[in-house]
């Protein structure tokens, strides 16, 4: 190679402020945000520039860098582009996480691109994996790395949303005082272990979000009628914060966690029955890690076996068609498939429709891996597409067991103007109609 | 109501083995298993689960990679099996308890009803035509439909129906029987039940073979859900002449051909998701065959495969592929694959798949076919408890370090997909290999247990005027939907000589042929005429026949009315039906001038000659030392151990030095082989039973004759030397080898190394060497496995075109990748580039290569480079295929006399090969293969004597003038100018009767037994 074109390379290379040396400086345990600009641009990584040939080389830090924030999964990855045949992104417009993660094996990783963002965590791409490569954490890990150094550069509604979550617990800000505000009128005992066995974690969009207050209702409802020596924490909880940490803030996760398993432990909680798969996941995946094990049940499961023990007495019918969405944290995420079909079926008049793609094949509503906090354009949104297949199938109802699934798809059907045409409820909802 | 029966054969000597087998599973291993053992001097007992012999090989339409017929190469192995006096096929049995050991074990056999007497049944499937209940062809892979009582398909072995009882309304209901009456034989019988046997064995081999994936286990490919996704197995009943759609290219949705289909590769295989981790090893091949089939069915489909890695690393694999690449409307694709949905009007099935890095692209297809994987079939755990030998995590058969052949159980050993995924050519090889172990467990008691078949003697129709018998035969539907047997049945009485003329469904059926005995002894017949197929199927068959009624198996001629006329003139069925009758008539009117023929038979040299003394060669030699036969063994360098001196542990971890030297040991320490090292071959002669062949010492000077039954070619490869990425010109550059010894030394500069980089397929599947030398993937893998114990910081990339570590090397590859090992994919025509260059005073060879995913050059400096280098046939193997005339294929390695069935024979008989002398392999694959090759020719060692001629050329000594020109055209050497008299001479032992020489002859003095001139000339005349 000739000297002139090395010198220009490295010229080139300064002059976006990327060099070995400051990634060298980095201290890579340091989340501070007024760290001089990370190792980002387009043109990160590119070693020199041959007759107008630009040459990449493995970017060692970077590769460490993703390491250490936990994304060395990209090992086990072999191109073969499964992962981005069968992300939904790819459905509304271009999204290759495979070329992701090769950037990542090289250390390559463009930290200014967007998309880092665009992943839902809804698992399609892992629970298909042939290699069983981690792909969501990488993307992260990714995340992580960009909140460290581009803090600024996240979406703007999902640091207000972190903000909020840090000071009142909720993603909205809302009082955190006012958690418990949907069972005023319910005579909900605050949980206690003498008294009860059972602690209801309603997660924090039936708690605060208006629309979905019939969810929490409508669980605790059950549960009394079940007779469940169930109670509820109200403003002592926070939110469980899986969301957080899928949209990379790690640091935020652990206070928020611990925050919750401080209370659990201290108020000797065995047993949660919750109404979020996300809720779910965490608490039954991550918690334990940092001291907390609980048993955990989603109230499709614990419906499911009151309707199999005998414990729910149906007196009136539901006649309608309904479709069931296959929540990805419910589904993909745990396996859970069965028990919200038993439970609708079970119901009287309900016509429980056929669906193409279900169950592990579920298509992702658009709500997990922290999107829920961020903002979806118009003609991206997956919920929109479901709607539609739902509409397409004559459904009355389109029923799920998910509070983000339920608020994107009421937030669709409000935005499509077909709320004359489908309902958006949630399984308890539909069970205590019929009580 | 079971009955246990003892089996009357074996006397049960305390403690001392027994000369019988028991073989598990009668597809093609279990099949090549029994033949090799029954050949050798033992009685087997070939025990299938289902009601026929034939296991998936039955299934397949065509075989890659020469696109045979697999029915065809197959069946008339079935009809070896039937007619083998020491081979006895039990169907519809399962191996319930094993006890005893090796030498001497105890098998309890549970056999489930057919409801059939198999000695009654002729297979007329006449009660198939009145069973009013129809169940899924199995066969046809749920396809088609067939009748509760059935034959499971035409060419089944035994020929014998079978009851489904989980479907028969009399089992079920104790109604109907209508089936019974229907029988003329009254072979159905209702009564039968199940039955418990014992059979006394003195080994055991398992050949249970595979189940394929189900894909329904992974929905996501919309197996069973979309109309027009299939597995590739019922894509090869598609294909299928005989399949339910008879050869005719239709979908499922809508019976229209399909336009456009894809294959989706690795469908349970290579997949974590799906609880498959490994490769199946053999989906590749067959999507390539399926691709180059269909081609043909429709030549102007369009053909899509997508793929993650194509592995074509056998043997003519790679040209294979490289045909399909090269057909027009065939494209392969590196993508794996989302199925979105199937559109409902049109059924087409829409994909998803990426375009490297840029983007996804979506497209229709027709048809989708599914290559799924090969896995243990279910009740495999099942089987190994009952016969106490351990499988591994996959539910493969484990073995013993480099024995790949042996069980965990002395005694038991196992062949083909039991062992881990595997292509026929590899099965029936390791069929063979397991003949080999059991037979040498058991030589001692070689031919004590086994049943010379008896004839009558010969009768003598010299003298007699002719009287002919003529069968006809309707070949099922083949001959008989084209050409009105009856009439030519009629035609043929009235024909001088013919005294009876009859139709058959089946003249080669079982009950056929002994009627056709029957007749032959009652009527007194002396000449027969049998008008059927090809005689290249049957015709030993009915020569048998004629032996069993006390004739001169010779006096049988063949009239080809099936190839040669009813297939050929499908849509003209009178016109087809006369020229059967002209054929019939000139077949009659040669018969009239047939002669007997004899052969001679001759003694058998109980000594073998293997050639080359690496593992291949050791452990061939050691395997018939074993056995009792002297054993010559010629090395060429100094040293036994060939190339495998320089490998120290296989990709397994297996320690092959240890191995190689307990090996030599052994060889060395054996008295009946004799090791002549630093030796070669200067001249070579003879045939099968007796060879002489000249070596020629270097250090003891001189030569010295041997003189030898069989020879075993096991001459090795050698390890390219490439001319490219400065190898040979840098000292950082080696090859893989040369890497794997300097990481036995664990070099410093290997400990201080930072960068390494591999760069595969060097010298391989390029224009020079048109093939892949399937070691080097794994070798690259092990390397990189061992690099990181050595030097755990060290940064490992391989650059590669494909990563062909298939069956169960698949793990390892994973292995690497976890530790860190970089895989970068290139294109042939985009090469890697090295040069040598400075980074910040470092001496590197700097490594560019075009990064497929991202689309841009990546600039690798690395501190070392390691080159896959191909394999190649050694400078020898030219010379020795010219002495030995043993042809060489056209990539230079040894030629098989078949690829699929024969792939240790050489078209000579008493010749065979092992070892990378036939194609690039792995260590335990030369060790299975040395061992086939000991079997195959134990199968002539073992005989007292050989017998050879009969038909072939004979000389009229008056006539020859000495000319030369027959000894230079014969193909075989089989005939020579002896120098003293000047008259031409036949090898009867080596004639194989092809006629080359008489066509040549110029002063007609060459005749050939069976196809005289005269008898020739009468074909003429009669039409």
């Amino acid at each position: 190679m000739h000297e002139k074109s090395i010198r220009e390379a490295y010229g080139y290379i300064k002059l976006i402020g990327l060099t070995c040396q400051y990634v060298s400086e980095l201290n890579t345990t340091t989340l501070s945000k007024d760290f001089p600009s990370a190792p980002v641009g387009r043109r990160k990584g590119v070693r020199a520039v041959v007759s107008d040939v630009e040459y990449l080389a493995p970017f060692k830090e970077g590769i460490e860098l993703i390491k250490e924030a936990g994304g060395d999964a990209f090992k086990l990855c072999w191109q073969c582009g499964l992962c981005s045949a069968s992300c939904p992104w790819n459905i509304v417009r271009t999204f290759m996480p495979h070329k992701m993660i090769c950037q990542s094996r090289y250390g390559l990783v463009d930290l200014e691109d967007e998309d880092w963002w665009l992943c839902s965590t809804c698992h399609m791409c892992v629970s298909r994996c042939p290699r069983g490569v981690a792909i969501t954490d990488i993307i992260r890990a990714a995340r992580k790395i960009m909140l460290e150094y581009q803090y600024e550069r996240a979406p703007a509604s999902l640091r207000s949303a972190m903000g909020n979550l840090s000071s009142e617990g909720n993603p909205w800000g809302n009082e955190r005082s006012k958690r418990a505000a949907w069972a005023s009128d319910l005579k909900i005992p605050p949980y206690s272990s003498e008294a009860h066995d059972v602690l209801y974690f309603p997660c924090c969009v039936p708690s605060y979000d208006l629309k979905l207050g019939s969810v929490s209702r409508a669980t605790a409802l059950l549960l009394q009628l079940t007779g469940a020596a169930f109670g509820i924490l109200g403003a002592k909880e926070s939110c469980c914060g899986e969301s957080v940490r899928k949209a990379g803030n790690e640091e935020l996760f652990e206070t928020l966690a611990k925050s919750n398993i401080e209370i659990f432990n201290n108020k000797g909680i065995r047993e949660i029955v919750v109404s979020s798969p996300h809720c779910y996941t965490t608490f039954k995946q991550e918690y334990p890690q940092l001291g907390g094990q609980f048993r955990v049940l989603h109230v499709s499961q614990y419906l499911a076996s009151r309707i199999e023990e005998g414990r729910l007495n149906f007196t009136k019918e539901l006649k309608k068609r309904i479709v069931y969405h296959d929540p990805c944290y419910l589904g993909r995420h745990n396996g859970i498939y069965e028990e919200p079909r038993r439970i609708l079926q079970s119901v009287p008049g309900v016509m429980l429709m056929d669906e193409m793609e279900s169950r592990e094949n579920s298509l992702c509503c658009g709500g997990g891996g922290g999107r829920m906090w961020m903002e979806t354009k118009k003609e991206e949104r997956f919920s929109d597409i479901l709607v539609e297949q739902a509409l397409a199938m004559d459904a009355e109802i389109l029923a799920t067991a998910c509070p983000y699934c339920i608020l994107n798809f009421k937030d669709s059907v409000v935005t499509m103007e077909v709320a004359d045409r489908l309902e958006v409820r949630d399984i308890s909802e539909i069970v205590q109609e019929v009580m | 109501m079971s009955e246990l029966e003892h089996d009357s054969d074996a006397q049960r000597p305390s403690g001392g083995k027994l000369g019988t087998v028991l073989v598990i599973g009668a597809g093609v291993s279990g099949i090549q298993a029994s033949l090799d053992l029954a050949a050798s001097g033992f009685k087997v007992y070939l025990v299938e689960k289902g009601p026929a012999i034939g296991g998936k090989m039955s299934q397949l339409d065509k075989t890659f990679p020469t696109n045979d017929c697999s029915m065809c190469i197959l069946s008339p192995k079935f009809i070896e099996c039937a007619t083998n006096p020491n081979i006895e096929i039990i169907t519809d049995a399962q191996v319930e308890r094993l006890d005893g050991e090796a030498g001497n074990f105890k098998a309890t056999l549970f056999q489930q009803p057919r409801y059939i007497d198999p000695e009654r049944c002729t297979g007329c499937g006449t009660c198939a035509e009145y069973c009013p209940i129809n169940i899924l062809d199995a066969y046809n892979e749920n396809l088609a439909t067939l009748k509760c009582v059935h034959i499971p398909f035409p060419q089944a072995v035994p020929a014998v129906s079978t009851i489904d009882s989980a479907k028969c309304l009399f089992l079920l209901r104790k109604e109907c029987q209508i089936c019974v009456p229907t029988c003329k034989n009254r072979a159905i019988n209702f009564h039968q039940g199940e039955r418990r046997r014992e059979l006394t064995v003195g080994s055991v081999i398992v050949a249970t073979g595979y189940q394929a994936f189900d894909p329904q286990l992974q929905s996501q490919y919309g197996y069973k859900r979309f109309r027009n996704v299939v597995t590739s197995l019922e894509y090869e009943r598609l294909l299928s002449a005989s399949g339910p759609n008879r050869g005719q290219l239709r979908r499922p949705s809508d019976g229209k051909p399909p336009e456009k289909i894809a294959w989706i590769q690795c469908v349970g295989s290579r997949d974590i998701a799906a609880g498959n981790p490994y490769c199946s090893s053999v989906c590749c091949m067959y999507a390539v065959k399926q691709v180059i089939l269909s081609k043909e069915h429709e030549p102007h489909m369009e053909a899509t495969v997508f793929h993650n890695d194509v592995r074509a690393y056998g043997k003519g694999f790679e040209r294979y592929y490289e045909r399909a690449k090269n057909t027009p409307g065939v494209q392969f694709i590196w993508s794996k694959v989302a199925v979105l949905g199937e559109d409902q009007e049109t059924g087409h099935v829409k994909i998803r798949y990426r375009l490297n890095g840029k983007k996804v692209r979506d497209e229709a297809f027709d048809l989708v076919v599914l290559s799924v994987g090969l896995t243990s079939p279910q009740d495999s755990r099942e089987l190994a408890n009952t016969l106490d030998i351990r499988l591994n995590s996959h539910g493969f058969c484990e073995s013993p370090d480099l024995s790949p052949i042996e069980t965990s159980q002395p005694g038991i050993y196992h062949c083909g997909v039991f062992h881990a995924p595997m292509d026929i050519p590899d099965s029936v090889t390791m069929a063979s290999g397991a003949a080999s172990l059991a037979s040498q467990l058991l030589t001692d008691v070689r031919g004590t247990l086994t049943e010379e078949k008896e004839y009558p003697s010969e009768r003598d129709v010299s003298g007699e005027p002719p009287r002919v018998g003529v069968f006809v035969c309707d070949c099922g539907t083949n001959i008989v939907k084209v050409v009105d047997v009856g009439e030519v049945v009629e035609y043929i009485r009235g024909l001088y000589g013919v005294v009876h003329a009859e139709e058959d469904t089946f003249s080669c059926s079982i009950d056929s042929v002994s009627r056709m005995v029957e007749t032959i002894i009652e009527k007194g017949l002396n000449r027969v005429v049998v008008a059927a197929c090809t005689p290249r199927t049957h015709e030993p068959v009915f020569q048998d026949a004629l032996r069993e009624a006390g004739l001169n198996p010779y006096l049988l001629e063949f009239a080809n009315i099936r190839e040669q006329c009813s297939l050929v003139h499908m849509t003209d069925k009178e016109n087809a039906t006369d020229k059967a009758k002209d054929l019939v008539r000139m077949a009659v009117a040669k018969a009239t001038l047939l002669e007997p023929l004899y052969q001679v038979s001759y003694g058998v040299s109980r000594t073998a000659l293997v050639i080359g003394g690496g593992i291949a060669g050791m452990v061939s030699a050691l395997s018939l030392a074993n056995q009792g036969i002297k054993v010559h063994l010629v090395e060429k360098t100094k040293e036994l151990g060939g190339l495998a001196r320089r490998i120290h542990h296989t990709l397994e971890g297996w320690d092959v030095q240890t191995f190689l030297q307990g090996l030599i040991q052994r060889v060395y320490r054996n008295l009946l082989i004799q090791v002549h090292t630093e030796t070669e071959i200067v001249d070579f002669s003879g045939y099968v039973g007796n060879f002489t062949t000249t070596l020629s010492r270097a250090r003891k000077g001189g030569t010295k004759e041997i003189g030898h039954g069989v020879t075993i070619v096991a001459a090795g490869t050698e390890e390219f030397k490439p001319k490219d990425y400065l190898y040979g010109k840098d000292p950082r550059v080696l090859t893989l080898l040369e890497l794997e010894e300097e990481i036995h030394e664990a070099s410093d500069r290997l400990k201080g190394c930072n960068t390494l980089v591999m760069i595969q397929c060097v010298g391989s599947r390029d224009r020079d060497r048109p093939y892949c030398s399937r070691v080097c993937c794994a070798h690259a893998v092990k390397n990189a496995l061992k690099l990181k114990e050595l030097n755990p910081e060290m940064d490992i990339y391989v650059l590669y075109r494909d990563i062909r570590t298939y069956g169960l090397r698949e793990d390892y590859y994973r292995q690497a990748a976890e530790q860190g090992v970089v895989f970068i994919h290139y294109d042939e025509g985009d090469k890697p580039e090295v040069e040598i260059a400075e980074e910040e005073g470092r001496p590197v060879l700097r490594v560019s290569v075009t990064e497929p995913t991202l689309g841009q050059r990546l600039m690798i400096d690395a501190d070392m480079l390691g080159l896959g280098v191909a394999a190649v046939p050694t400078t020898e193997s030219r010379r020795l295929s010219q002495m030995l005339k043993a042809p060489l294929n056209e990539d230079g390695f040894f030629m098989e006399a078949h690829m699929k069935l024969r792939p240790v024979d050489f078209a000579t008989d008493g010749i065979f090969m092992c070892g990378t002398a036939h194609s690039p392999k792995f260590i335990d694959e030369s060790i299975a293969q040395a061992q086939a090759a000991a079997s195959r020719a134990m199968t002539i060692l073992a005989q007292e004597e050989m017998r050879a001629g009969g038909p072939i050329s004979v000389v009229n000594r008056r006539k020859c003038t000495g000319c030369g020109v027959c000894e230079a055209v014969c193909p075989f050497g089989a005939i020579e100018v002896n120098a003293d008299d000047r008259v031409a001479v036949v090898n009867e032992a080596l004639c194989k009767g092809c006629g080359v020489c008489t066509a040549s002859c110029r002063s007609g003095a060459l005749d050939l037994g069976g196809v005289s001139d005269e008898q020739t000339l009468s074909l003429v005349q009669a039409l």
